[in-house]
């Protein structure tokens, strides 16, 4: 052999060899995997969901609806601005949108002409961000004011994200194996494997709703629920560790700043949520939860004293008044801050000219207790009101140590009110559901078909092509092999369509080698020796193979960038399968030619293909 | 050939130096091809607007179609006229109900054209039944056909639950209803029951309780999904075709992408026109199969062209069409063995596989056979005559540049 030889043996041994690593963790199961595939080599083939069954849903978040409403928001914002600080008493608000040319307007006409006058600079200088000012007629009295355009961009992306991220944190929430959730477009496609069909209706119900931000009160009240549901509540001793769906009752006390009045809140914890709610559901007569009242629960306990994290969390209750009287939409922006006099990060917020009057009836009602700030049936925090709170606000933070810990906490609730300022509804654009019996079936039926049509090649180039014919099976195998092992390292998930690919693959893999060995067949005709022969059919070939395996690349990339779900699981393995089908069955199986014709000059004088 | 090794023997099914007349009977294939074209997009046009069982241009899957698939099992033997019965009965009247897969099950593919649980006339009884609920009147109901979710709009606040109970009165079930927006707004979210869920409801209650074995599977697509995705499947096969066509301009020349990109349009539509005719399913995986056959019927097209390029110009004194006769017959074993083996691989996935991969080896059948067909019988007789044309106008234009030339050796050229 010669030297070159060795040297792709090493190499192509070498590839083969990581192959194989890569390919361990998806074959061999983990406790029997060897340690350094569990340090190196953890990434692993998944089944796709038509064939381990599951949930794909793609929602659309209905971003025109979000910036309609941010406009409805606006009109009628200005509306009471005009009423209230500007005395106009008759003006007529109309909105006209063409969503199309990306035009949301606000036309104002004013019964007495005049009154056009008082949408003046400082009133369109407090919006300048949001609105621009298009015409205005003084005769008619009317006057046309534009959402500016990127407040547009922002509130779409604003929406997008935020319903992206409801959707995360509602999966996390459902604990599902390995959820995917991608955005395409306006589109939120999520993949839930593993699931069973008798949960498919729950889960969509849980991420299809609309994510909502309320403000409700807590009532510490004289009517003291609570402290008859804490009477109710199974004794249990107070030392014992709190097991799995034990109850607790807590209390906790705080003064009123200004008059140092006392409030005490009681409240019942436990690990589990729905402990807690099943013992509420349980009450009746005088202990059933009064119909303009509810329960609301916090996970507490992340954090110890020092604001490090402890490992045990639990949930704990508020008796809350029922209805919300303010609810995200009214607020305009919401940051961290710091607090001038302490330094310590807070959070500051802005509601919009309806919100700030409510707030400031709602906070001013109820100064010295605590309002929950609720986003999707959770609560988020609960800080107690310290005074009475208009167009401005800010939550401080609790009183441990750590100034990172509480920014980390800062900054949680930041991205709670402001995704709760903005909720665009989800619209459910596909289903496909799945169940695991399907998916087994069809696994069966799909290693049938590949078995018979991977049979039927074998045979065939065996019988038509001989030795030559098991150089081209040896290189197919190989191909596949590599094939997997990339797919493993991209983490990629394997579907049906994905199978038909693989068999495809497969065509186009014999494809080469029947292209190279008609080559080599007709080289050989013409008389020369089998060494000539083999390289200059494997060199006169080259090009032809490699136009076919572009061509078929093209559509493939065409096939990727258009398809979803399925459709994509195809096209990667066809992608791949084309990259490799080149390297195996040109470069390996022409190196397995050189050893078999053998060295030049001492080549056999004739060639079984 | 006399130099041939004597021991060296092929199993050939094409002999060598064959010499199939392929060119010389160009007319009668192309004729063929026009024929089959035209019967494809009649085909298609018949199945829209004659045949009325059918009422489409193809049988779009549920992906294009926009609607439901439901695949249900039935604990034991059901009639399906039962079935449909029980569906309309329902108000699922353009259900549509046929066996599924294995035999000794009995599982039923169930297609609704609907997405949601809630139908227009069902909006329409809410909006009458539910115009004044307590003392609350509506102000506005938001739903957009296809929705899993309602919107209604009251002048005074109401509780979500008495909402939901109005509207199970009316036969509309709800997963939830809930406050939406701002408080003052009086808008409430009501997500919907899933249409799987209360297709098994309707079918336990007509025909009996635990009728429903299970529901292995269930499709929806939104009407205006399904229509935003036809008009992307169609983009990208045009994508397709017009940079394989670069490709070939590039690779070769300017002479061989006409012929390529007609023989793949013709591949492209006799496997539609398939489809027409046999009037299966046409879903996203074959819009797949089809880019693939693109593939495939365009890598069948560049071997026989890069032997024409080849041969051509090795034999610079013979005419191009036998040129192109001859490579076509050298590469004539090649063109077999590949589309038999893919064929036979693809087939064996026709008869054995299921669902998806079923559909998609019907395509590729079709295609592999249509593709191979195109770069023989209509890629290359397209070539010859670009060539004709190409060396025709070359020899123009070489003898108008021949006068000019001596023009130019005249010092009064300006």
């Amino acid at each position: 052999m010669e030297r070159g030889w060795w040297w792709k043996a090493a190499l192509y041994g070498l590839v083969t060899v990581l192959a194989v690593l890569y390919l361990v963790p998806t074959v061999v199961p983990e406790e029997k995997q060897p340690r350094f595939i569990k340090n190196f080599f953890q990434k692993k083939i998944q089944l796709g969901l038509d064939l381990q069954g599951g949930l794909h849903l793609v929602y659309n978040v209905n971003v025109g609806k979000a910036v309609s409403d941010k406009v409805d928001r606006l009109s009628s914002d200005v509306e009471d601005r005009l009423r209230k600080d500007r005395g106009v008493t008759d003006v007529n608000v109309v909105r006209a949108d063409k969503p199309e040319e990306s035009h949301y307007d606000i036309i104002l006409t004013f019964k007495n002409p005049a009154d056009q006058a008082k949408v003046d600079d400082a009133l369109l200088k407090e919006y300048r961000k949001s609105l621009d000012l298009i015409s205005r007629d003084p005769a008619k009295g009317e006057v046309r004011l534009r959402l500016d355009p990127d407040q547009i961009d922002e509130v779409r992306d604003y929406a997008l994200r935020q319903g992206i991220e409801t959707i995360r944190n509602r999966v996390d929430k459902l604990g599902v194996a390995e959820p995917t959730i991608i955005k395409k477009g306006t589109d939120i496609i999520v993949e839930l494997p593993g699931l069973k069909p008798a949960d498919f209706e729950r889960i969509k119900n849980i991420i299809g709703r609309t994510a909502q931000l309320e403000f409700k009160i807590v009532d510490d009240g004289p009517t003291e629920y609570m402290k008859k549901v804490a009477g109710a509540v199974p004794k249990r001793d107070a030392k014992a560790a709190l097991g799995p769906t034990d109850i607790d009752v807590g209390t906790e006390a705080w003064n009123e700043e200004d008059n140092n009045k006392q409030h005490e809140d009681v409240y019942l914890r436990s690990k589990s949520r729905e402990a807690l709610q099943k013992f509420f559901a349980g009450l009746t007569g005088e202990l059933a939860i009064p119909p303009d009242h509810e329960i609301g629960y916090e996970e507490m306990g992340g954090r110890g004293e020092n604001g490090e994290q402890t490992p045990d969390k639990y949930w704990r209750t508020y008796y809350l008044h029922k209805r919300a009287a303010l609810t995200g939409e009214y607020l305009t922006n919401a940051d961290q801050t710091w607090d001038q006099s302490t330094g310590r990060p807070e959070v500051a917020y802005e509601f919009d000219h309806q919100g700030a009057a409510i707030s400031e009836r709602l906070t001013g009602d109820n100064i010295g207790r605590k309002m929950a700030v609720i986003l999707d049936d959770r609560i988020k925090t609960a800080p107690v009101i310290k005074s009475r709170i208009g167009s401005r606000g800010r939550i401080t933070l609790g009183s441990y140590g750590d100034p990172f810990a509480l920014q980390e906490e800062a900054k949680e609730i930041v991205a709670v009110l402001r995704s709760g300022a903005l909720p665009a509804p989800l619209t459910k654009s596909f289903e496909t559901q799945v169940g695991p019996t399907m998916g087994k079936d069809s696994i069966e039926k799909a290693k049938l078909a590949m078995g018979i049509g991977a049979a039927a090649v074998i045979i065939f180039m065996l019988l038509y092509y001989r030795v030559s014919g098991l150089i081209a099976i040896l290189a197919m195998l190989l191909n596949m092999l590599y094939m997997m092992a990339i797919l493993a390292g991209f983490e990629a998930s394997l579907t049906l369509p994905g199978i038909a690919g693989l068999v495809l693959t497969v065509g186009m893999a014999v494809d080469a080698n029947i292209i190279i060995y008609e080559r080599i067949r007709e080289e050989l005709r013409l008389g020369k020796s089998v060494r000539t022969a083999v390289d200059a059919g494997f060199q006169r070939a080259f090009w032809t193979v490699f136009d076919a395996h572009v061509t078929n690349f093209v559509a493939g990339v065409v096939l990727y960038s258009y398809g979803s779900g399925p459709i994509r699981g195809f096209a990667v393995t066809l992608l791949v399968g084309i990259i490799t089908n080149l390297f195996t069955s040109y470069w390996v199986s022409h190196w397995m030619f050189d050893a078999v014709v053998g060295r030049r000059g001492a080549a056999k004088p004739t060639l079984s293909i | 050939m006399a130099t041939q090794n004597q021991d060296q023997k092929f199993f050939e099914v094409i002999k060598p130096h064959s010499n199939y007349e392929f060119i010389g009977r160009t007319k009668y294939w192309i004729g063929l091809s026009i024929v089959l074209t035209i019967l494809s997009a009649v085909m298609i046009f018949l199945n829209a607007y004659v045949i009325k069982s059918r009422g489409h241009f193809l049988n779009w899957g549920v992906d294009f179609r926009g609607g439901s698939e439901i695949l249900v099992e039935f604990a034991h033997d059901v009639d399906v006229q039962k079935i449909r019965e029980a569906l309309a009965e329902s108000g699922f009247h353009d259900a549509d109900v046929v066996k599924y897969g294995d035999p000794a099950k009995w599982n039923y593919l169930v297609r609704v054209g609907a997405v949601s649980v809630l139908s227009e006339k069902q909006t329409k009884a809410i909006r009458e039944s539910m115009a004044k609920v307590g003392d609350a009147s509506l102000r506005r109901l938001d739903w957009t056909e296809g929705g899993d979710k309602l919107y209604l709009r009251y002048d005074k606040p109401l509780e979500p639950s008495v909402i939901q109970n109005s509207l199970k009165a009316l036969g509309v079930s709800a997963n939830q209803v809930q406050g939406f927006g701002r408080a003052d707004d009086n808008t409430y979210e009501v997500t919907l029951v899933g249409l799987d869920t209360e297709i098994r409801r309707h079918l336990e209650t007509k025909l009996g309780a635990g009728a429903v074995a299970a529901i292995p599977k269930v499709d929806s697509v939104g009407a205006k999904a399904g229509n935003q995705l036809k008009v992307d499947g169609a983009k990208s096969l045009i994508y397709a075709i017009l940079l394989i066509m670069v490709y070939i301009a590039f690779r070769f020349d300017l002479r061989y992408g006409p012929g390529t990109v007609v023989a793949l349009l013709h591949d492209a539509v006799i496997t539609i026109g398939a489809f027409a005719i046999t009037y299966k399913e046409f879903s996203l995986t074959t819009v797949a199969a089809v880019l693939t056959i693109i593939g495939f019927s365009m890598n069948d097209t560049v071997v026989v062209f890069d032997r024409i390029r080849e041969n051509a110009a090795r034999y610079r004194d013979r005419r191009f069409d036998r040129v192109v006769n001859q490579s076509i017959n050298e590469t004539l074993s090649r063109t077999i063995l590949t589309s038999a083996t893919v064929f036979f691989v693809t087939l064996a996935m026709n008869i054995w596989g299921v669902g998806v991969i079923r559909d998609f080896a019907f395509a590729m059948n079709v295609g592999v056979i249509v593709g191979t067909y195109s770069s023989i019988f209509i890629a290359s007789p397209i070539l010859i005559w670009l060539n004709e044309k190409f060396t025709a106008n070359q020899r123009k234009q070489q003898r108008q540049s021949r006068r000019p030339q001596r023009e130019d050796d005249d010092p009064e050229g300006l």
